[in-house]
Protein backbone atom coordinates (compact mmCIF):
# COMPACT_ATOMS: atom_id res chain seq x y z
CA UNK A 1 0.00 0.00 0.00
CA UNK A 2 2.87 2.38 0.89
CA UNK A 3 4.49 1.56 -2.46
CA UNK A 4 1.25 2.38 -4.26
CA UNK A 5 0.93 5.71 -2.44
CA UNK A 6 4.57 6.52 -3.27
CA UNK A 7 4.11 5.94 -7.01
CA UNK A 8 0.74 7.70 -7.06
CA UNK A 9 2.42 10.69 -5.39
CA UNK A 10 4.99 10.83 -8.20
CA UNK A 11 2.05 10.66 -10.62
CA UNK A 12 0.35 13.52 -8.79
CA UNK A 13 3.52 15.66 -9.06
CA UNK A 14 3.68 15.00 -12.78
CA UNK A 15 -0.03 15.71 -13.20
CA UNK A 16 0.31 19.04 -11.38
CA UNK A 17 3.27 20.09 -13.54
CA UNK A 18 1.43 19.12 -16.74
CA UNK A 19 -1.62 21.05 -15.55
CA UNK A 20 0.50 24.17 -15.04
CA UNK A 21 2.15 23.62 -18.41
CA UNK A 22 -1.26 23.55 -20.09
CA UNK A 23 -2.35 26.73 -18.34
CA UNK A 24 0.96 28.51 -18.68
CA UNK A 25 1.23 31.90 -20.25
CA UNK A 26 4.97 32.48 -20.74
CA UNK A 27 6.39 35.87 -19.85
CA UNK A 28 9.39 37.46 -21.49
CA UNK A 29 11.78 36.94 -18.55
CA UNK A 30 15.28 38.25 -19.05
CA UNK A 31 14.16 40.38 -21.95
CA UNK A 32 14.16 44.15 -21.99
CA UNK A 33 10.54 44.04 -20.79
CA UNK A 34 11.51 42.02 -17.72
CA UNK A 35 14.36 44.37 -16.88
CA UNK A 36 12.04 47.36 -17.07
CA UNK A 37 9.55 45.50 -14.91
CA UNK A 38 12.24 44.73 -12.32
CA UNK A 39 13.24 48.37 -12.28
CA UNK A 40 9.60 49.43 -11.92
CA UNK A 41 9.15 46.93 -9.09
CA UNK A 42 12.08 48.49 -7.30
CA UNK A 43 10.70 51.99 -7.75
CA UNK A 44 7.23 50.86 -6.63
CA UNK A 45 8.64 49.28 -3.48
CA UNK A 46 10.95 52.14 -2.57
CA UNK A 47 8.70 55.05 -3.43
CA UNK A 48 5.20 53.68 -3.11
CA UNK A 49 5.02 50.76 -0.70
CA UNK A 50 7.83 50.85 1.82
CA UNK A 51 8.17 54.44 3.07
CA UNK A 52 7.99 54.30 6.87
CA UNK A 53 5.22 56.93 6.98
CA UNK A 54 2.97 54.87 4.74
CA UNK A 55 3.51 51.63 6.64
CA UNK A 56 2.98 53.36 9.97
CA UNK A 57 -0.18 55.00 8.66
CA UNK A 58 -1.71 51.77 7.37
CA UNK A 59 -0.98 49.88 10.57
CA UNK A 60 -1.33 52.84 12.99
CA UNK A 61 -2.85 51.66 16.23
CA UNK A 62 -3.68 55.25 17.20
CA UNK A 63 -6.25 55.45 14.41
CA UNK A 64 -8.00 52.40 15.79
CA UNK A 65 -7.80 53.72 19.35
CA UNK A 66 -9.38 56.97 18.23
CA UNK A 67 -12.20 55.30 16.28
CA UNK A 68 -12.84 52.85 19.10
CA UNK A 69 -13.21 55.66 21.66
CA UNK A 70 -15.19 58.09 19.53
CA UNK A 71 -17.27 56.21 16.96
CA UNK A 72 -20.34 53.97 17.27
CA UNK A 73 -20.07 50.18 16.83
CA UNK A 74 -21.11 50.18 13.17
CA UNK A 75 -18.44 52.72 12.24
CA UNK A 76 -15.84 50.76 14.24
CA UNK A 77 -16.75 47.63 12.34
CA UNK A 78 -16.58 49.41 9.00
CA UNK A 79 -13.24 50.98 9.90
CA UNK A 80 -11.74 47.62 10.84
CA UNK A 81 -12.99 46.01 7.62
CA UNK A 82 -11.62 48.78 5.44
CA UNK A 83 -8.27 48.89 7.22
CA UNK A 84 -7.94 45.13 6.92
CA UNK A 85 -8.55 45.36 3.17
CA UNK A 86 -5.89 48.04 2.82
CA UNK A 87 -3.39 46.02 4.90
CA UNK A 88 -3.99 42.88 2.84
CA UNK A 89 -3.61 44.83 -0.37
CA UNK A 90 -0.34 46.30 0.88
CA UNK A 91 1.12 42.87 1.74
CA UNK A 92 -0.01 41.51 -1.64
CA UNK A 93 1.63 44.40 -3.45
CA UNK A 94 4.91 43.93 -1.56
CA UNK A 95 4.79 40.22 -2.35
CA UNK A 96 4.15 40.86 -6.03
CA UNK A 97 7.06 43.25 -6.31
CA UNK A 98 9.44 40.89 -4.50
CA UNK A 99 8.33 38.17 -6.92
CA UNK A 100 9.22 40.48 -9.75
CA UNK A 101 12.74 40.86 -8.34
CA UNK A 102 12.99 37.08 -8.07
CA UNK A 103 11.98 36.79 -11.72
CA UNK A 104 14.73 39.20 -12.56
CA UNK A 105 17.29 36.97 -10.88
CA UNK A 106 16.08 33.77 -12.55
CA UNK A 107 15.76 35.54 -15.89
CA UNK A 108 19.39 36.63 -15.64
CA UNK A 109 20.88 33.48 -14.11
CA UNK A 110 19.49 31.09 -16.73
CA UNK A 111 21.87 32.50 -19.34
CA UNK A 112 25.08 31.99 -17.37
CA UNK A 113 26.97 28.93 -18.55
CA UNK A 114 28.74 28.72 -15.20
CA UNK A 115 25.51 28.51 -13.25
CA UNK A 116 25.91 26.58 -10.02
CA UNK A 117 22.93 24.22 -9.49
CA UNK A 118 23.53 23.94 -5.75
CA UNK A 119 23.51 27.71 -5.30
CA UNK A 120 20.44 28.04 -7.50
CA UNK A 121 18.64 25.44 -5.41
CA UNK A 122 19.54 27.36 -2.27
CA UNK A 123 18.27 30.61 -3.77
CA UNK A 124 15.07 29.03 -5.02
CA UNK A 125 14.35 27.65 -1.55
CA UNK A 126 15.16 30.98 0.05
CA UNK A 127 12.84 32.85 -2.27
CA UNK A 128 10.15 30.26 -1.59
CA UNK A 129 10.67 30.77 2.13
CA UNK A 130 10.41 34.54 1.78
CA UNK A 131 7.25 34.36 -0.29
CA UNK A 132 5.76 31.99 2.29
CA UNK A 133 6.59 34.49 5.05
CA UNK A 134 4.66 37.15 3.13
CA UNK A 135 1.80 34.72 2.72
CA UNK A 136 1.90 34.00 6.47
CA UNK A 137 1.57 37.71 7.18
CA UNK A 138 -1.44 37.81 4.87
CA UNK A 139 -3.04 34.95 6.82
CA UNK A 140 -2.25 36.60 10.17
CA UNK A 141 -3.79 39.90 9.00
CA UNK A 142 -6.78 38.11 7.49
CA UNK A 143 -7.51 36.18 10.67
CA UNK A 144 -6.32 38.56 13.38
CA UNK A 145 -6.89 41.89 11.67
CA UNK A 146 -4.42 44.64 10.69
CA UNK A 147 -3.11 45.10 14.23
CA UNK A 148 -2.38 41.45 14.94
CA UNK A 149 1.31 41.45 14.03
CA UNK A 150 2.77 44.94 14.23
CA UNK A 151 6.34 43.75 14.69
CA UNK A 152 6.11 41.38 11.77
CA UNK A 153 4.85 44.22 9.58
CA UNK A 154 7.70 46.49 10.65
CA UNK A 155 10.28 43.78 10.14
CA UNK A 156 8.91 42.89 6.75
CA UNK A 157 8.95 46.50 5.62
CA UNK A 158 12.54 46.91 6.85
CA UNK A 159 13.60 43.68 5.20
CA UNK A 160 11.99 44.59 1.92
CA UNK A 161 13.63 48.03 2.03
CA UNK A 162 16.98 46.39 2.55
CA UNK A 163 16.29 44.00 -0.34
CA UNK A 164 15.50 46.95 -2.55
CA UNK A 165 18.81 48.65 -1.77
CA UNK A 166 20.76 45.57 -2.78
CA UNK A 167 18.59 44.90 -5.83
CA UNK A 168 19.17 48.47 -6.88
CA UNK A 169 22.87 47.61 -7.20
CA UNK A 170 21.95 44.67 -9.41
CA UNK A 171 19.97 46.97 -11.65
CA UNK A 172 22.52 49.78 -11.53
CA UNK A 173 23.79 48.94 -15.00
CA UNK A 174 20.39 49.90 -16.31
CA UNK A 175 20.88 53.63 -16.21
CA UNK A 176 18.33 56.19 -17.29
CA UNK A 177 19.58 56.38 -20.88
CA UNK A 178 19.45 52.59 -21.37
CA UNK A 179 16.05 52.45 -19.69
CA UNK A 180 14.76 55.01 -22.18
CA UNK A 181 16.13 52.98 -25.07
CA UNK A 182 14.61 49.77 -23.75
CA UNK A 183 11.25 51.41 -23.09
CA UNK A 184 11.05 52.74 -26.64
CA UNK A 185 12.13 49.33 -27.95
CA UNK A 186 9.49 47.47 -26.01
CA UNK A 187 6.83 50.03 -26.99
CA UNK A 188 7.78 49.49 -30.60
CA UNK A 189 7.51 45.76 -30.18
CA UNK A 190 4.11 46.11 -28.54
CA UNK A 191 2.87 48.33 -31.35
CA UNK A 192 4.05 46.00 -34.09
CA UNK B 1 -12.65 -5.97 -30.29
CA UNK B 2 -11.78 -2.80 -28.33
CA UNK B 3 -8.14 -3.80 -28.23
CA UNK B 4 -8.19 -4.09 -32.03
CA UNK B 5 -9.75 -0.66 -32.48
CA UNK B 6 -7.30 1.00 -30.07
CA UNK B 7 -4.22 -0.72 -31.50
CA UNK B 8 -5.32 -0.15 -35.12
CA UNK B 9 -6.25 3.49 -34.46
CA UNK B 10 -2.85 4.00 -32.84
CA UNK B 11 -0.99 2.69 -35.87
CA UNK B 12 -3.00 4.95 -38.20
CA UNK B 13 -2.16 8.05 -36.12
CA UNK B 14 1.49 6.97 -35.81
CA UNK B 15 1.74 6.67 -39.60
CA UNK B 16 0.02 10.04 -40.07
CA UNK B 17 2.49 11.60 -37.62
CA UNK B 18 5.47 10.09 -39.42
CA UNK B 19 4.20 11.07 -42.88
CA UNK B 20 3.49 14.60 -41.70
CA UNK B 21 6.99 14.75 -40.20
CA UNK B 22 8.47 13.68 -43.53
CA UNK B 23 6.36 16.15 -45.50
CA UNK B 24 7.16 19.13 -43.28
CA UNK B 25 10.76 17.90 -42.80
CA UNK B 26 10.28 18.13 -39.06
CA UNK B 27 12.07 14.81 -38.66
CA UNK B 28 15.33 16.65 -39.45
CA UNK B 29 14.74 19.07 -36.63
CA UNK B 30 13.38 16.56 -34.10
CA UNK B 31 15.51 13.57 -34.93
CA UNK B 32 15.23 11.80 -31.53
CA UNK B 33 11.49 12.25 -31.37
CA UNK B 34 10.90 10.70 -34.79
CA UNK B 35 13.27 7.86 -33.91
CA UNK B 36 10.99 7.15 -30.98
CA UNK B 37 7.91 7.31 -33.22
CA UNK B 38 9.63 4.94 -35.66
CA UNK B 39 10.35 2.47 -32.87
CA UNK B 40 6.73 2.71 -31.67
CA UNK B 41 5.43 2.02 -35.22
CA UNK B 42 7.77 -0.92 -35.58
CA UNK B 43 6.76 -2.24 -32.15
CA UNK B 44 3.04 -1.83 -32.89
CA UNK B 45 3.43 -3.61 -36.25
CA UNK B 46 5.27 -6.50 -34.61
CA UNK B 47 2.65 -6.79 -31.87
CA UNK B 48 -0.23 -6.61 -34.36
CA UNK B 49 1.34 -9.36 -36.47
CA UNK B 50 1.81 -11.55 -33.40
CA UNK B 51 -1.77 -10.86 -32.32
CA UNK B 52 -2.99 -11.96 -35.76
CA UNK B 53 -0.72 -14.94 -36.36
CA UNK B 54 0.25 -16.18 -32.90
CA UNK B 55 -2.09 -14.70 -30.26
CA UNK B 56 -0.61 -16.99 -27.60
CA UNK B 57 2.75 -15.25 -27.85
CA UNK B 58 1.32 -11.74 -27.50
CA UNK B 59 1.70 -11.39 -23.73
CA UNK B 60 5.28 -12.71 -23.89
CA UNK B 61 6.23 -10.35 -26.73
CA UNK B 62 4.57 -7.30 -25.20
CA UNK B 63 7.24 -6.62 -22.56
CA UNK B 64 10.39 -6.73 -24.72
CA UNK B 65 8.72 -4.38 -27.24
CA UNK B 66 7.55 -2.11 -24.43
CA UNK B 67 11.05 -1.96 -22.95
CA UNK B 68 12.58 -0.99 -26.30
CA UNK B 69 10.13 1.89 -26.75
CA UNK B 70 10.71 2.84 -23.13
CA UNK B 71 14.44 3.23 -23.79
CA UNK B 72 13.93 5.13 -27.08
CA UNK B 73 11.43 7.30 -25.18
CA UNK B 74 14.39 8.85 -23.39
CA UNK B 75 15.20 10.35 -26.79
CA UNK B 76 12.17 12.61 -26.37
CA UNK B 77 13.58 13.91 -23.11
CA UNK B 78 16.91 14.48 -24.84
CA UNK B 79 15.09 16.28 -27.65
CA UNK B 80 13.36 18.58 -25.18
CA UNK B 81 16.66 19.31 -23.45
CA UNK B 82 18.34 20.15 -26.74
CA UNK B 83 15.53 22.22 -28.20
CA UNK B 84 14.16 24.11 -25.22
CA UNK B 85 17.21 24.78 -23.09
CA UNK B 86 19.91 25.31 -25.75
CA UNK B 87 19.64 29.14 -25.69
CA UNK B 88 19.93 29.12 -21.88
CA UNK B 89 23.32 27.67 -20.94
CA UNK B 90 22.71 28.04 -17.22
CA UNK B 91 19.40 26.23 -17.13
CA UNK B 92 20.71 23.65 -19.60
CA UNK B 93 23.67 22.87 -17.35
CA UNK B 94 21.30 22.40 -14.43
CA UNK B 95 19.05 20.08 -16.46
CA UNK B 96 21.96 18.09 -17.90
CA UNK B 97 23.36 17.39 -14.46
CA UNK B 98 19.93 16.26 -13.21
CA UNK B 99 19.42 14.24 -16.39
CA UNK B 100 22.79 12.54 -16.06
CA UNK B 101 21.96 11.63 -12.49
CA UNK B 102 18.62 10.16 -13.64
CA UNK B 103 20.25 8.18 -16.48
CA UNK B 104 22.97 6.91 -14.13
CA UNK B 105 20.28 5.78 -11.71
CA UNK B 106 18.42 3.97 -14.50
CA UNK B 107 21.47 2.15 -15.81
CA UNK B 108 22.69 1.20 -12.34
CA UNK B 109 19.21 -0.11 -11.65
CA UNK B 110 19.18 -2.00 -14.96
CA UNK B 111 22.54 -3.59 -14.13
CA UNK B 112 21.52 -4.57 -10.62
CA UNK B 113 17.98 -5.67 -11.53
CA UNK B 114 18.94 -9.10 -13.03
CA UNK B 115 20.75 -10.00 -9.80
CA UNK B 116 17.84 -8.87 -7.68
CA UNK B 117 15.27 -10.61 -9.90
CA UNK B 118 17.01 -13.69 -11.36
CA UNK B 119 13.68 -15.23 -12.35
CA UNK B 120 11.67 -12.81 -14.42
CA UNK B 121 8.01 -13.23 -13.68
CA UNK B 122 5.30 -11.02 -15.21
CA UNK B 123 4.94 -9.32 -11.84
CA UNK B 124 8.61 -8.39 -11.60
CA UNK B 125 8.60 -7.07 -15.18
CA UNK B 126 5.62 -4.85 -14.34
CA UNK B 127 7.45 -3.52 -11.30
CA UNK B 128 10.59 -2.95 -13.37
CA UNK B 129 8.69 -0.95 -15.97
CA UNK B 130 6.86 0.96 -13.24
CA UNK B 131 10.21 1.94 -11.68
CA UNK B 132 11.62 3.10 -15.00
CA UNK B 133 8.45 5.08 -15.72
CA UNK B 134 8.68 6.73 -12.32
CA UNK B 135 12.25 7.86 -13.12
CA UNK B 136 10.98 9.32 -16.40
CA UNK B 137 8.12 10.99 -14.54
CA UNK B 138 10.54 12.56 -12.06
CA UNK B 139 12.77 13.68 -14.89
CA UNK B 140 9.88 15.40 -16.70
CA UNK B 141 8.75 16.94 -13.42
CA UNK B 142 12.27 18.29 -12.81
CA UNK B 143 12.52 19.59 -16.34
CA UNK B 144 9.18 21.37 -16.09
CA UNK B 145 10.13 22.80 -12.69
CA UNK B 146 13.23 24.28 -14.34
CA UNK B 147 11.20 25.64 -17.24
CA UNK B 148 8.74 27.26 -14.83
CA UNK B 149 11.38 28.62 -12.43
CA UNK B 150 13.51 30.18 -15.14
CA UNK B 151 10.35 31.18 -17.07
CA UNK B 152 11.66 29.67 -20.28
CA UNK B 153 9.21 30.18 -23.14
CA UNK B 154 8.45 27.13 -25.27
CA UNK B 155 6.85 26.89 -28.69
CA UNK B 156 3.84 24.80 -29.71
CA UNK B 157 5.95 21.90 -31.02
CA UNK B 158 7.87 21.45 -27.78
CA UNK B 159 4.87 22.09 -25.56
CA UNK B 160 2.93 19.38 -27.38
CA UNK B 161 5.89 17.01 -27.21
CA UNK B 162 6.30 17.44 -23.45
CA UNK B 163 2.57 17.37 -22.75
CA UNK B 164 1.90 14.28 -24.88
CA UNK B 165 4.79 12.29 -23.49
CA UNK B 166 4.10 13.45 -19.93
CA UNK B 167 0.48 12.34 -20.22
CA UNK B 168 1.53 8.93 -21.52
CA UNK B 169 4.09 8.49 -18.72
CA UNK B 170 1.52 9.57 -16.14
CA UNK B 171 -1.08 7.06 -17.34
CA UNK B 172 1.52 4.30 -17.61
CA UNK B 173 2.90 4.98 -14.14
CA UNK B 174 -0.48 5.07 -12.44
CA UNK B 175 -1.83 2.00 -14.25
CA UNK B 176 1.38 0.01 -13.62
CA UNK B 177 1.39 0.98 -9.93
CA UNK B 178 -2.27 -0.05 -9.54
CA UNK B 179 -1.68 -3.20 -11.63
CA UNK B 180 1.26 -4.14 -9.42
CA UNK B 181 -0.82 -3.59 -6.28
CA UNK B 182 -4.15 -5.06 -7.41
CA UNK B 183 -2.72 -8.00 -9.35
CA UNK B 184 -4.24 -9.72 -12.41
CA UNK B 185 -7.75 -8.45 -11.57
CA UNK B 186 -6.71 -5.05 -12.96
CA UNK B 187 -5.41 -6.60 -16.19
CA UNK B 188 -8.53 -5.83 -18.24
CA UNK B 189 -8.56 -2.15 -17.37
CA UNK B 190 -4.81 -1.90 -17.76
CA UNK B 191 -4.70 -3.57 -21.19
CA UNK B 192 -7.09 -0.87 -22.46
CA UNK B 193 -5.73 2.13 -20.51
CA UNK B 194 -2.11 1.69 -21.61
CA UNK B 195 -2.61 1.69 -25.42
CA UNK B 196 -5.46 4.20 -25.18
CA UNK B 197 -3.20 6.71 -23.42
CA UNK B 198 -0.65 6.24 -26.21
CA UNK B 199 -3.36 7.01 -28.77
CA UNK B 200 -4.27 10.22 -26.92
CA UNK B 201 -0.61 11.24 -26.80
CA UNK B 202 -0.23 10.50 -30.51
CA UNK B 203 -3.21 12.74 -31.26
CA UNK B 204 -1.65 15.55 -29.19
CA UNK B 205 1.64 15.14 -31.08
CA UNK B 206 -0.11 15.10 -34.43
CA UNK B 207 -1.82 18.41 -33.67
CA UNK B 208 1.22 20.04 -32.01
CA UNK B 209 3.65 18.94 -34.72
CA UNK B 210 1.41 19.66 -37.70
CA UNK B 211 3.75 22.46 -38.75
CA UNK B 212 7.02 23.92 -37.54
CA UNK B 213 6.69 26.34 -34.66
CA UNK B 214 10.07 27.42 -33.27
CA UNK B 215 10.73 28.20 -29.65
CA UNK B 216 10.79 31.89 -28.81
CA UNK B 217 14.40 33.02 -28.56
CA UNK B 218 15.66 35.23 -25.72
CA UNK B 219 16.45 38.87 -26.36
CA UNK B 220 20.14 38.86 -27.33
CA UNK B 221 20.57 42.61 -26.91
CA UNK B 222 20.51 42.53 -23.11
CA UNK B 223 23.69 41.46 -21.37
CA UNK B 224 24.39 42.02 -17.72
CA UNK B 225 27.73 43.62 -17.09
CA UNK B 226 28.56 41.32 -14.20
CA UNK B 227 29.35 37.67 -13.76
CA UNK B 228 27.26 34.89 -12.32
CA UNK B 229 29.03 34.79 -8.96
CA UNK B 230 28.34 38.48 -8.44
CA UNK B 231 24.67 37.99 -9.30
CA UNK B 232 24.33 35.07 -6.89
CA UNK B 233 26.21 36.87 -4.12
CA UNK B 234 23.91 39.85 -4.39
CA UNK B 235 20.75 37.79 -4.50
CA UNK B 236 21.91 35.68 -1.55
CA UNK B 237 22.69 38.85 0.34
CA UNK B 238 19.18 40.18 -0.32
CA UNK B 239 17.60 36.97 0.91
CA UNK B 240 19.92 36.73 3.90
CA UNK B 241 18.94 40.18 5.15
CA UNK B 242 15.24 39.52 4.63
CA UNK B 243 15.47 36.20 6.45
CA UNK B 244 17.32 37.77 9.37
CA UNK B 245 14.67 40.45 9.77
CA UNK B 246 11.78 38.06 9.49
CA UNK B 247 13.45 35.57 11.83
CA UNK B 248 13.90 38.26 14.45
CA UNK B 249 10.30 39.35 14.00
CA UNK B 250 9.01 35.80 14.33
CA UNK B 251 10.95 35.30 17.57
CA UNK B 252 9.86 38.66 18.99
Amino acid sequence: MIQLIFFLSIGALLFASLFFLARRNPRPEGSSGALIEARQALVALQAGLLPVELVQRIFANEDWEFVRSEAPAKVRELFMEERKKVALLWVEQVRTQIRSLRRFHSGSARSYARLNPRLEMELALSFAWLMSACRLLQVVVYIGGPYAAPRLVGAMANAASRACKISEQSLAFLNAAQLGLLSSGSTGQAAS
Amino acid sequence: MWQWVIEGGGIVVELALLLRGLRTRLFRRYYFFYTYIGSVILGSAVLMTILLKMPGLYSKSYWPVQLITLVTGYGILLEILNQVLAPYPGAERFARLSGLAAFAAIFCFALIAPFLMPRWSPGSVIEFERDLRSVQALFIFGLLALIFYYAIPIGRNMKGMVFGYGLYILTSLVSLAVRSYAGPSFLRVWSVAQPLSLDVSLMIWLIALWSYCPNPVPDPTIHLEEDYEALVTRTKSVIGHIRTYLGKAARA
